[in-house]
């Protein structure tokens, strides 16, 4: 019986051999891919190494600055780049449309800024060249125009009666014709398959890559069933290549697009200009931490004062100016904090939304399973967000510290009388050397593998679906 | 042609199942991209008005609290925003990725106006529906499936050649069932358009616009499927080789077109910008006064002469230091600019090859909803700040006693409406 | 210009580099029946074909009623009606909805009387006129379309292969209705590999072969051709 599967793959490769269409389709698909994969890998390169360069530079800018008050190194701020992962050259996610720096200074959540966007040129607008594209939309069409006729080609030349009365049972003859499919599916696949494994030797953790592959394998699978299923169901010819490439369409450009629309449409995320206001009204509650004698402050100076036993600010054994400070960027880092999860949460649920119409297309399945395991999905960016923000609030408070400790509040207070006043009220420039060597990793191998595992769970439950569905057609036969 | 002879096409094309099954599901999805391109539309307009409320309700807070110039100017934030135009629901473009909000206070520039606030990147990855999307890139895909086999079926059927000798004139067969099916698509496709341009207040002018150049794209990729059509394959042969053609020009072309542009027209990224304003705008605190003044002064030689200071620290000289960083990064501020301008441009010249990108950047530019209306808002953002230190300036370098009374002349936003309709030519 | 209704003078036809017909001449007049009998790949079809206008002739011409076929296609289809090998009617369409549609095509107007009157004429059951065609047999659908071509009252009719899967009381039945048309003045040219039916309906019979005609036979009277020459010249290539 599996000789007769292979025989008949065989044969189906012997057509497409003979046929000009199917060996066009092929050898275009192929270069697609091809191509795709090295004008990504240069790309992404390109960036890591621009990105890893920048950041280095802004952490010597930062240390080679001058003896100077502290909170003029919490204005001065600090650069994170991102650096994009190993994975993320086959499948860049959601990168080109978020920011790849962020700006860290005192009071301030930045947004990332510089989306590549920004300075697009708007043709990429139906799709980028990157090997999970070509994957997941453009594949799935090479399997319809190879394999749209697999089957009624057979019954239109009648040569299917002639099978089922040489013994051919109708499910062999399926399994034959799917054997070939996922041949010509896994060439195609062929140059992100090695990109991916290529990318293991550059430091990408096994489990996420091979799971990566994995996916795209099974993604390859539900294709290959849905064109049996439909070469199998239709008349003719015609009627199933148009049928199949309906089914393309609605799949791979109409689900993943509604599932964004209706996502916006349900969950309405005001943006970070108006929890701003939010912030700023907060911070005006709190007191301002530039005016020590914010009236806001009273209650905490009063603490104070009790817990070093002394009458005046003056008395304090510290600079009651960067205690406040220091106060103040905690009280409102909690407050941004509190919003930025909001907004993050808001995100969340948008994706959540999205992502639910993966168990109607395995498009959008793949999409998620595939930026999950290579770290360039939202859960990653956020991750990042939430990662720069652990390092500002780290060397804005450590700066904070230094204004508390190295200088006296009436030296601080002095600053602007006169120059050798102002010289007085500065730390030395050894100080700088606070900041740590920045480098965003994604999230964990494990922690990747298990973020997948809902859209790797749709795209079984699809293959499975499909394969079911063509199994009963095909005893149908 | 006659009456009698469009009545039966008519009768003929819509009995057929495929053919009403396909308009139906072209009419849905332009349904659904209008309704959600509305909604998307009025939430920006409801954004818009709950920020202009709470700007409002926020600079009267800092009036209130404060009572110099110095401060007043530092933490005064102006609320500038770009309204989504009448035709913005037909075309969202590219508001999810270029700000259309900002708000900003006299401090540097550069350091305020990169900042993005921006939708969901995971959601802008999926892309949205807008109705132009369906128009560019579904409706050719719809024709295809819908005129392919015009004559192939026939032929399969074996009713090629009768058809041939019955029909009395040649219009009357193929030339007519085409032109009703792409007649019927058109108004499957049109129509809730015409719904939405009436909620949305769209000019008259602009919707007749939209109507007939939907009309001409639909007539080019007719005419494209009916050439291709008229060749002697089965129909998935003829559907191959037009799909080929729907890729070659949707996808492949511009796609490679970007590889192309983007690694032709190289500049200063982003971040260099920032760090340029950044470097300037702190280096200034340990620079001499004079320094800073004497910087200031080439570009405001109006207040030469008044640049003095007599402490470490005054606001005039804060401001002129904010003013000397944008200079600074000026430069590559506008390099940066440049190079996007020649990638679009560039883009355009791609354009041309690529029908679906030809028609988007037509309909976005028409709705203002592409890059160069997302830049036309960031230079009335420029313009706006510029007003407003020519507001400030003669306050702080005049010393002026602060009054609350002069904010009343102070400049406040107001949104481009005369580019709210440009011309169809634009 | 050739005085006969249908007339086919020096044709040849290439397709690509194969010659399909090589230099054929016949013609026939107003009431006549020719019939060319011819085996598989004899060039019948394409015969038909070039008088249709869907092929072109490499050289010489054909002639309907007076007009080059190649210089006025669309008015010559107007005289003809053209019963195809297989007709092939819409499934999705009754009987008389698709002699509409066709008759509207070709732009005549018939009632559904005149209509229902020609169905009657040919035959066809009263409980299949409005049913859609695909449930139809051959010999069904072979009714509808000569229903069709008589409501066309065209007055040239082109039959290819037209008692082929027919059986024979529907052969009978066929024939009868193209003698009676014939007499009311109609030339009706008619490719088959039947000898005997088109020895029982032609005036004339052109034996072709390879392209080329390689014999003909005529009778005064319909009806009346020696089918016995005709099929030892067609089964042994004598010709007598």
């Amino acid at each position: 019986m599996s000789s007769t599967v292979f025989t008949i793959a065989r044969d189906e490769w012997r057509y497409w051999r003979r046929s000009s269409l199917a060996q066009t389709v092929l050898i275009i698909a192929l270069l697609l891919a091809a191509a795709s994969v090295w004008v990504t890998h240069a790309a992404i390169s390109h960036t890591t190494e621009q990105r890893q360069h920048m950041q280095s530079e802004s952490i010597t800018a930062f240390e080679e600055q001058p003896d100077r008050h502290p909170h003029r190194m919490v204005h001065y701020g600090h650069y994170l780049f991102r650096a994009p992962p190993p994975l993320g050259s086959l499948d860049p996610g959601i990168d080109s449309f978020t920011g790849n720096a962020i700006f860290l200074e005192g009071h301030r959540q930045n947004g990332a800024t510089f989306a590549d966007q920004k300075q697009s040129t708007g043709l990429t607008w139906v799709g980028r060249l990157t090997p999970a594209y070509v994957m997941q939309v453009l594949t799935p069409l090479l399997l319809i125009v190879l394999g749209f006729g697999v089957m009624t080609r057979e019954r239109e030349a009648g040569t299917l009666d002639f099978l089922k009365v040489q013994g051919v049972s109708p499910l062999v003859l399926l399994a034959g014709k799917g054997v070939a499919m996922a041949g010509a599916g896994l060439l195609v696949l062929t140059p992100l398959i090695i990109g991916a494994l290529l990318t293991v030797l550059k430091g990408a953790q096994v489990v996420p890559v091979l799971t990566f592959i994995l996916s795209y394998l099974i993604y390859i699978v539900v294709w290959c069933a849905l064109v049996l299923l439909i070469s199998t169901l239709a008349r003719s010819n015609s009627v199933s290549f148009s049928g199949l490439v309906a089914v393309w369409i609605l799949l791979c450009l109409v689900v993943p697009r509604i599932a964004s629309n209706t996502a916006s449409v349900m969950v309405a995320s005001p943006g970070k200009l108006e929890t701003d206001f939010a912030v700023l009204k907060k911070l005006r509650q709190m007191g301002d931490g530039h005016n020590a004698n914010d009236p806001a402050f009273k209650a905490f100076k009063d603490n104070l004062l009790a817990q070093y036993n002394v009458d005046s600010v003056e008395d304090l054994p510290i600079n009651f100016r960067g205690v406040v400070a220091q106060k103040s960027e905690a009280d409102l880092t909690e407050v941004l904090n509190e919003f930025a999860e909001q907004q993050m949460a808001q995100q969340q649920s948008q994706a959540v939304i999205a992502r639910m119409f993966g168990w109607l297309s395995p498009m959008i399945a793949i999409q998620n399973a595939s930026m999950k395991l290579a770290g360039t999905d939202l859960e990653n960016y956020q991750r990042f967000m939430r990662e720069a923000e652990a390092v500002r609030f780290e060397f804005v408070q450590s700066l904070n510290k230094l204004h508390a400790e190295g200088m006296s509040l009436e030296q601080d207070a002095n600053k602007y009388k006169s120059a050798e006043a102002r010289k007085a009220a500065t730390v030395d420039a050894e100080n700088w050397q606070m900041l740590e060597e920045f480098q965003f990793t994604p999230l964990p191998a494990g922690q990747r593998f298990s973020n997948s595992l809902t859209a790797v769970l749709q795209l079984l439950f699809t293959a499975g679906l499909v394969l079911a569905f063509t199994y009963i057609a095909g005893r149908r036969v | 042609m006659s009456w009698s002879d469009i009545r039966r096409e008519t009768a003929f094309v819509l009995r057929k199942k495929s053919v009403s099954l396909l308009l139906v599901a072209a009419c849905a999805l332009a349904l659904f991209s209008v309704w959600t391109g509305s909604v998307e539309v009025a939430q920006q307009e409801a954004t818009i008005e709950r920020l202009l409320e709470g700007d409002k309700a926020d600079r009267e807070e800092v009036t209130h609290k404060h009572h110099a110039y110095g401060y007043i100017a530092y933490y005064t934030f102006h609320l500038t925003y770009a309204p989504p135009s009448p035709l913005a629901f037909a075309a969202l473009g590219v508001r999810d990725v270029y700000p259309w909000k900002h708000r900003i206070r006299m401090l540097a520039l550069e350091g305020q106006i990169h900042e993005s606030d921006t939708q969901n990147p995971e959601l802008s990855l999926a892309g949205k529906i807008d109705f132009t999307f369906v128009i560019a890139v579904f409706a050719p895909l719809i024709l295809i499936l819908l005129l392919h086999d015009l004559r192939a079926a026939e032929r399969a059927a074996g009713r090629h050649d009768f058809l041939i000798v019955m029909a009395r004139t040649h219009g009357s067969l193929w030339p007519l069932r085409a032109g009703l099916i792409v007649l019927g698509l058109w108004l499957a496709l049109i129509l809730p358009f015409i719904g939405g341009a009436i909620v949305n207040g769209v000019p008259i002018w602009q919707m007749a616009a939209v109507c007939a150049v939907v009309l001409v794209y639909l007539l080019f990729w007719s005419l494209l499927c009916y050439w291709v059509a008229r060749f002697t394959f089965p129909a998935p042969v003829l559907a191959s080789l037009l799909l080929g053609i729907w890729l070659a020009t949707t996808y492949i072309i511009p796609s490679v077109g970007n590889v192309a542009i983007e690694e032709a027209y190289h500049g200063p990224e982003g971040g260099d910008i920032l760090m340029t304003q950044r470097e300037a705008v702190n280096d200034a605190w340990d620079l001499p006064h004079q320094t800073t003044m004497d910087a200031f002064v080439v570009s405001h030689p109006e207040w030469q002469g008044k640049t003095e200071t007599s402490s470490l620290f005054e606001w005039k000289w804060y401001y002129a230091f904010q003013q000397v960083g944008d200079e600074n990064a000026r430069p590559l501020f506008q390099a940066y600019q440049q190079i996007a301008e020649q990638r679009y441009e560039a883009a355009g010249w791609v354009a041309l090859l690529s029908p679906a990108t030809l028609f988007k950047r037509t309909l976005t530019r028409w709705a203002d909803t592409d890059a160069k209306a997302a830049w036309q808002y960031e230079r009335d953002i420029r313009t706006f700040h510029a007003e407003l230190r020519e507001f400030y300036y003669p306050f702080l370098f005049n010393g002026s006693e602060y009054n609350e009374e002069s904010l009343a002349e102070r400049p406040a936003f107001q949104p481009n409406n005369t580019n709210k309709y440009p011309g169809i030519f634009h | 210009m050739p005085d006969a209704v249908i007339s086919a003078s020096n044709l040849c036809v290439d397709v690509q580099t194969k010659k399909i017909l090589k230099n054929v001449s016949f013609n026939a007049n107003r009431g006549e029946v020719l019939a060319l009998l011819g085996g598989n790949g004899a060039g019948k079809s394409t015969t038909i074909k070039t008088f249709l206008g869907l092929m072109k002739p490499t050289s010489g011409s054909v002639w309907l009623d007076g007009v080059d076929v190649q210089k006025a296609p669309d008015i010559v289809r107007q005289k003809v009606a053209y019963l195809p090998e297989s007709v092939m009617l819409y499934g999705h369409l009754t009987a008389i909805e698709n002699i509409q549609y066709f008759l509207s095509l070709s732009g005549k107007d018939k009632s559904e009387t005149e209509i229902v009157a020609a169905l009657q004429r040919v035959a066809l059951q009263e409980s299949a006129w409005r049913a859609a065609l695909s449930g139809y047999s051959k010999g069904m659908r072979q009714k509808t379309a000569i229903a069709l071509a008589l409501l066309r009252e065209a007055p040239i009719l082109f039959l290819d292969e037209p008692t082929s899967g027919l059986d024979p009381v529907a052969i009978d039945e066929f024939n009868r209705l193209v003698s009676q048309l014939a007499a009311q003045g109609a030339t009706i040219l008619m490719v088959t590999h039947d000898v005997y039916g088109a020895c029982h309906v032609a005036n004339r019979i052109g034996l072709l072969r390879d392209g080329e005609i390689v014999g003909m036979f005529d009778a005064p009277e319909q009806g009346n051709i020696d089918s016995e020459a005709v099929h030892k010249a067609f089964t042994q290539g004598v010709v007598a």
